[in-house]
Formats: C-alpha cells, structure tokens, sequence
C-alpha cells in the first residue's frame, strides 16, 4: 500500500490552533461577562471548528476520496433530526 | 464481419471498472465503525441536550460543581496525544520507524507512538482521579449525596435542587463511556505496540494499522473537544 | 457450451485440514457462520413459538390449567394456571425473542453472511475473525435473555418496547434481574448487529468481483447492503438507549424517571428512532431475497430493477424520519404528530413501487410454483395486507382507536410472520442445497406451505376485527371486560388455529433435519438461476473460488434471446462480451 508521496500538512500548527482555540474558549467561558445567548454560541461554534480541524486533518478527511468524505457525513443529519425533533417537545 | 463486431461493441459498452473506493478495507471499515459510534454517542449526548432543554429548572453552573481546571488540563493532555498519534503516522508514512534520532533530532514511529500512548493513559488516569475527587465531594450519578458539600451546595441554592440529579446522571455517564473509549484506545494501541511496533512490522510500505488506530483515536478526541464544551463549559 | 463456461469458474475443493472445532464451531468462514446463525436463530424461534403457544392457551381459554403446564413451578403456572405475572412475561419474551433473536438474524446474521461473498464473488468477508465475534456476541446475548427466565422475580415484564419508567424502575415491573439481562443482552446484541453491519458495509463496497457494478448487483444483496447501514446507525442508538436505562435500574440515575426531572418520553424517541429503521431491517432483506425468488421463478428479468433499489433506498431514508408514529398517544407535541403522519405515509409509495414491480415480474411469466417461488408469492400477498392496514394506523385520528389493540397485533404479525418469515421459509428452501449440498423435500414442502398459509390467515386475520373491538394488546384476560365477553368464541377459535400453526411448522422442521441426511444430493443450479453462488459446487468450498468468477452482465437475464436456455448466469461469457476493464482491488 505505497501511497504517493504527499507533503503532510503542518500538523504542529494545528495543535497550536488547537490550543489556543481551547483557552480561548475557557477565556469566554469564564473570564467574560458576556450574555449566555452570546456565550452559548460562540462556544459551540469553537468546538465545531476544533471538531472540523481534527476530523480534516489529524484525520486527513481532507485528502481522502470525496465518496469516504460522504459516508463519514452521512449519520450527522440523522442525529440532528433525531435531536431537533424529540427538543420541539420543549422549544415549541 | 468487422461492422457486424461495432454494432456489438455499441449494444455492449466496455463493463465499467467502478469497484470500491479506493481505500482498505481496514481503513474503511475503520470509517464505518465511527459512523456507528456517530450514533452512539448521539444517543447519550443528543440525550443530555433533550434533557436540558427540558429539564424542570435551571442547569447547575458547571464550575461550582466540577473542577474545571484540572479538566482544561486534560483536554490539553488529550490534544497533545492527539498531534502525537498523528506524528507517529506521519513518520511511518516517511519511512522513519525508529525511536529518536539525534544529529538531527527527529522522532520515529515508536517514539511518537509511545507517546500517545502514555498521553492517553495519563488521560484516563486524571480522569479517574476527576471521578474519585467529585464522589468524594458527594456528586454522585444519582445526583448529591446526603450530608455532603455538594448537599449543602444544592441546600444553599447555589446548585438547584431539581436538576442536580440530571446532571448526576448525564455527566457520569458521557463522560464515562468517553473515558471507557479512551481506555480501550490505550489498550489496543500498546497491543500494536509490543506486537507489530516494536517487532518492526511497519514500514512505509504497510502501515495500516498505526492509520486505523489513529483514526480512532483522533475521533476519540474530537468528541471529547464536544463533550468539554457542553458539559464543563456551557 | 453451457458447461464449460460454468466450470470453468469452480473451484477445486482443495484439501481441508483444519480441525472440527476450526471448521464447524470457531469458523471464520462465512458459510459456516451464516449456518450457525440458522440454526441458532431457528432455536430461538422455536422458543418465541412456545411462548406464544402459552399466551394463546390463557387467551383462548383464561383460568383454565393449561395442558403440560404443570412442569412450570408455582411462580409462574400453579396447577398449570398462567399468572398475570408470568402472562405479561410471555408477552415481553415472546416481541423480544421473535424481533431480536429469531427474525433480525434470520434475516441478517444468516442471508449476509451467507449471501454477500457468494454473490458478489468474493473469497470471505472483510474481516472474517470480526464476523465470528459477530456471531458469539449474537450467541451470548441470546443466552443472557433466556436466562432472564432463571434469576428472581422472573424474566423482564415491561414489554419488548420497554417503555419507563415500568421499566426503569423495578419497584414498578416487579422485576428486577431480569429486566437488567435485558439491558445486558441487548448491549452485546447492538455490538454483534454494528460488527456485523462493518463487515458487509465494508465487503461489499470493497470486495466485488470484476464486472460486478452496483447496478449489477442482486436486489438481495442491495437490501442487504442497505439494511447493514440501517444496522450500523440504529443498533448504537438502541445501546445507548438500553445502557441509560440500565444506569436507571441500577446506579440510581434519572434518565427516564419523571419525579426527578428525566423524561419517560425521550425513552421512547431513543427506542423508535432505534425501532423504526429495525422494522425495516426485519423486511428490506426479506424484500431483496423475494425479488430474487420471483424473478426465477418467473423466469423473466425482475421488473423496474433501478426502481426497486431506489424504493429500497427511499425506504431506508424514510423510515429515520417516521418513528414517532409509534407515539402518537403518548402526549407527543401534536405538530409534531402531524408531520409523522405525512412522512409515513409517504413511505406507502417506495412500498407500492416494490409491490407492483413484484406483480409486474410475474405478468405474463413461465411461473415455475416450486416452493420457494409459493412463498415469495405469499410473502407479497401478505405484505399488501399488513401494509394496507400499515397505513390506517400512519393517519393519527384512526391510531387513537386502534392503538395498542390486537389491530396492531394483526399488523404486525401481517408484515413479520406473513412477510419476514413466509420470505425466510422462501429463502431457506432456495439456498439449502447451495449450504449442505441437499435439496429439502419439494412435496413437503408445499404440504408445509400451504397449511401454514391456511392456518396463518385463521390466527391473524380475526385478530383485526377484536382489535377494532377494543381488544387490548397485551390484556391477561379479555373476558374481564363485559364487552370483550362477546368476542372470546373468536380468541378461542383463534388459539385452536394458532396450535394447529404451530403444529405444522413440525413439518418444516423435520423436513429441515431429515433432508441434511436423506435429502436428494443437489445439483450445482437446482433453480436454474443465475446468480454467481450457483458457479460453486454445493455445498460451497471454503474460500469460495480459487479464482473470482468475472461478471459480464446483470443478475436477472431470464427469457434472453442470446441463449437457448431460459436463463443466462452472470457469470457465463458470450463471444459478444467483453472483459471488464480490471481494477486494482482496493480490498486487499
């Protein structure tokens, strides 16, 4: 399984992003004195990108056939409705 | 004769070569395990979320419960393991199976790999020191033991009382079969080790397993990058 | 001409030297796991039939010492009378053997192993040793349901469904252990459904022979490709769900207790968002293996195949969007209710496609009714009745009536017994030889049959009209009802042919065993057909071909004018065919 030489990315500097994204987060966690319904998504927005630079690169699903990209998405809507549909019971 | 064959060739296209995708099946069937683990761990926190929406009064504030600082810490360790498994691919991938070089410095599969490895142990271990420390303070996954601080926490108001035993069992619970994946990351990952690692089983040539395990433990970090947002931090 | 294209494939059985106990029980081949999961599963599904036998018995006739049942102990049956207790028993073990134990891994564990490899021409399995654990995780979690029957206080009592807090609680359901193994067991069964779901997932994209497209495969092989991703993403659900619900009986947490601020509710959109796709795991691959029993037995290309592997696809889709139609009564948000309702219905059109393209196969077919064809058959007739009544209950107002009366019950049965198992029996008959290497008995076969069919319909279809009655679904006893009291000739008359249902399946069974001793030796295509497992002598070799055969065209070319025979394998090359251009296989 010889694969062809590809440069890999600069995976330090992902962990530097990695890091710094995580104190930030405690930082706006703790330290600000912000409203919850600006502090709640900002939150989640920074775990949603710490999530998306591992799964892109730490686990190169950026350089992988698009297909593989398809099926690793593929229970994510499904969770959301799931989610979404038994939270309407509260939200609605 | 030779026209009879083209009217052939029309009625019958050349079959066409799409087979597979292009990856290992060790690799894909890595990938299809975490699409099922997607799920699982849709089930627990998708849970958590439902139940805090609709939960009968306000969330405890996670830091008055928890100790936070120690977890940022092991987020921390957890990330540090993660860029580690990720060296360790890399450098089998090149070709470099030794452990640490010098003149010039650089480290080897081995090297890497033994690091993760020793990250990922010290991640369950805080983590069970975390555990032992909150039963101690009497949070339980029942939610507070009587008599304890977390009780007069709850009897001062600080923490309300009517969501305290959600919390309980919602957090045990995430974070324990997080921490159950971890440990089973640990133990799969030191079999590779002794068993095809150190025996120089890898090469740039095959080195499938250290890519599945990595693929598992990276997903293993990137749920937990969720679990500590939700559950320390919001 | 025939000949030589067909041989040319086979393999030599070469010569075999693992040991009993490497070949029969701790076998990494598919076949033999495939065989194991049959006769385990047939097991257990021996045990759901007696259980339902003791529930027919107190239903039919309530109070009165039923027949041998003295050899149940006093916690159950005193003097052979049914408890209350033991009856709701019954009814929890019985959904639960039948759905978990016997149907899913008929259908799944038994027909992927055993179909996947051979019929898209592949060595084994992606990962044979993880297919084992497969099956001993199988195993193991329906040895820990049995021995629910064997702790204190009894086998579970909340129902297959398990709804909490009845089932959280034990101080509720009155038991304690045994609602825990039903934790503990469904946990290893998820584990065995999502290692074995990886393993056909992976294989079948990876592990096709050359020329085998995706459109070149068998409808089988397409609803059982998309019945393992149905498995793979709804059986981690349920194991979470059932883990919650174990930390609730024994940590003390509060998932689903309301007096602590769980939500008995969100059991319920686990369980349905984990049991809706499982419905369709217990019929997409009954689905699939019916298409290709009445293609052959039709003799004539399946009709519509791109359309029955998208109504396949559909259906899979669909059937993540609909389970809260299973909680139309439980207090649900109603807007929500509403939308249910419009996406099951929606699923009556995927289901309709399949329906009439099965109609559509056999118009105008040379019909060959040999046995497996008169169950596929009868498996479509009884498809269209339960799924008729399917869509009475998908319209909210008429639920609220029929919910969790015997209409329900009659559904069910309609699509599980009258489909799954009508298409298993089907299934069974077609690909014995190609598994031992004997034909089963064809006159016994259709003895068995037609009985069932006849009996069949006597116990299920009056189960609609005590259903519209008001018959409750999991009631001790009806006559405790003045207007129930009206109706219980017909429960009786309904037990009586229940028995008799059961007592004919004893043809099936000995006609099973005796034909793996007695059975006519089998020859390489009994059916004529043109699948890739029949370029394999029977009983297939281990390790399948020595050289993968390569595959020139689709799996349904009966009736081709290219050849003189009436059916035309996939594997058989015409001058007219060209080689298909090799890929390097990924899989290995």
């Amino acid at each position: 399984m010889e694969t062809a030489h590809r440069k890999h990315p600069n995976y330090v500097l992902i962990w530097v992003y990695l890091a710094i994204l995580t104190a930030i987060e405690i930082g706006v966690a703790f330290m600000s004195h912000l409203p919850k319904q600006i502090i709640i998504p900002a939150l989640v927005f920074f775990a949603v990108w710490k999530a998306l630079l591992v799964a892109l690169y730490f686990m190169h699903l950026k350089f992988e056939p698009r297909k593989l990209l398809i099926l690793a998405i593929i229970p994510l809507p499904l969770a959301a409705i799931f989610v979404l549909a038994a939270m309407s019971e509260h939200v609605w | 004769m030779a026209h009879a064959t083209a009217t052939v060739d029309m009625m019958h296209p050349p079959a066409p070569a799409e087979r597979g995708l292009d990856v290992y099946n060790n690799k894909l069937g890595m990938w299809v395990f975490l699409a099922s683990e997607v799920m699982f761990f849709t089930a627990l926190i998708g849970s958590y979320i439902i139940l805090r929406f609709g939960a009968p009064g306000p969330w405890a504030p996670p830091a008055k419960v928890l100790n936070v600082p120690v977890t940022a810490f092991n987020t921390f360790l957890l990330i540090c393991s993660s860029v580690t498994m990720v060296k360790a691919y890399a450098a089998v991938a090149d070709g470099e199976t030794h452990f640490l070089r010098f003149r010039p410095f650089s480290g080897g599969l081995k090297f890497w790999m033994l690091a993760t490895i020793i990250g990922g142990a010290m991640f369950v271990g805080v983590q069970a020191y975390e555990y032992t420390h909150l039963v101690h303070h009497g949070f339980l996954p029942s939610g507070a033991r009587e008599g304890s601080e977390v009780a007069e926490l709850v009897a001062s108001g600080v923490v309300p009382a009517a969501t305290i035993g959600l919390y309980g069992s919602t957090f045990y619970t995430m974070t324990g079969f997080h921490g159950f994946h971890v440990t089973c990351g640990v133990i799969s990952m030191t079999y590779l080790y002794v068993t095809k690692a150190l025996r120089g089983k890898y090469s740039r040539h095959d080195y499938r397993g250290v890519e599945v395990i990595g693929l598992y433990w990276h997903f293993v970090d990137l749920v937990w990058i969720i679990l500590f947002t939700i559950v320390y931090l919001i | 001409m025939t000949t030589v294209a067909a041989t040319s494939h086979v393999a030599h059985a070469h010569h075999d030297d693992r040991s009993f106990l490497r070949k029969y029980i701790f076998s990494t081949d598919h076949k033999i796991i495939g065989i194991q999961f049959l006769f385990v599963s047939l097991f257990f599904l021996l045990v759901g039939g007696l259980l339902a036998m003791q529930m027919r018995w107190q239903l039919g006739f309530p109070g009165k010492p039923m027949p041998g049942g003295g050899i149940l102990p006093d916690t159950m049956a005193p003097g052979g009378v049914l408890l209350p207790e033991y009856y709701i028993q019954l009814v929890t073990m019985h959904g639960t053997f039948m759905v978990f134990f016997a149907i899913m891994p008929l259908l799944v564990g038994v027909y992927a192993n055993f179909l996947i490899p051979l019929k898209i021409g592949a060595h084994d399995m992606a990962f044979p040793r993880i297919n084992m654990a497969s099956f001993w995780s199988a195993l193991l979690a329906g040895l820990i349901m049995l021995a629910g029957f064997f702790v204190p206080d009894g086998a579970p009592r909340a129902g297959w469904t398990s709804y909490a807090p009845l089932s959280a609680r034990p101080d509720l359901s009155g038991a304690s252990y045994g609602q825990m193994l039903w934790c503990v067991s469904l946990v290893f069964l998820g584990l065995s459904s999502i290692l074995g779901s990886l393993n056909y997932i992976t294989t079948i994209i990876n592990n096709r022979a050359p020329g085998m497209t995706w459109f070149r495969m068998p409808l089988s092989v397409w609803s059982l490709f998309i019945t393992a991703i149905l498995g793979l993403l709804a059986l981690p659900v349920l194991s979470g769900a059932v883990i919650m619900l174990l930390f609730d009986q024994t940590i003390g947490t509060h998932f689903f207790d309301p007096v602590a601020g769980g939500q008995a509710l969100l059991w319920q959109h686990l369980f349905w968002f984990f049991g809706h796709p499982e419905v369709y795991i217990l019929i997409l691959p009954a689905m699939g293996m019916v298409s290709d029993i009445i293609s052959n037995g039709s003799r004539k290309p399946i009709f519509g195949y791109h359309s029955m592997v998208f109504a396949i696809v559909a259906i899979a889709f669909l059937g993540w969007i609909v389970w809260g139609h299973h909680m139309f009564m439980s207090g649900m948000n109603p807007t929500l209710g509403s939308s249910f309702m419009v996406s099951t219905l929606i699923i009556a059109v995927p289901s309709a496609i399949k329906t009439f393209n099965w109609m559509g196969t056999m118009w105008r077919g040379n019909l060959r009714f040999h046995v497996p064809m008169l169950n596929a058959v009868a498996f479509v007739a009884m498809f269209v009745i339960g799924g008729l009544s399917g869509i009475y209950m998908a319209a909210t107002p008429v639920d609220m009536f029929i919910h969790d009366t015997y209409f329900i019950v009659a559904h069910l049965h309609y699509v599980l017994f009258g489909g799954s198992l009508f298409a298993l029996f089907g299934a069974i008959t077609y690909w014995y030889p190609k598994m031992f290497g004997k034909l089963m008995s064809e006159p016994w076969g259709k003895v068995h049959f037609w009985l069932t069919f006849v009996f069949y319909n006597l116990v299920f279809f009056p189960m609609h009209t005590l259903g519209m009655a008001g018959h409750m679904r999991r009631i001790y006893d009806p006559t405790q009802y003045d207007f129930l009291k009206p109706y219980q000739p017909l429960n009786e008359f309904i037990s009586i042919s229940a028995f008799a249902l059961f007592a004919v399946q004893a043809i099936f069974a000995l006609n099973f065993i005796l034909s793996l001793k007695w059975g006519k030796k089998a020859p390489q295509n009994p059916w004529e057909d043109n699948g890739l497992e029949w370029s394999l002598p029977a009983p297939a070799p281990h390790g399948n071909w020595e050289t993968v055969p390569t595959v020139y065209r689709g799996p349904y070319e009966f009736s081709s004018p290219q050849v003189p025979e009436d059916y035309l394998p996939q594997y058989r090359k015409l001058p007219t065919d060209r080689e298909p251009a090799r890929t390097p296989v990924a899989g290995h």
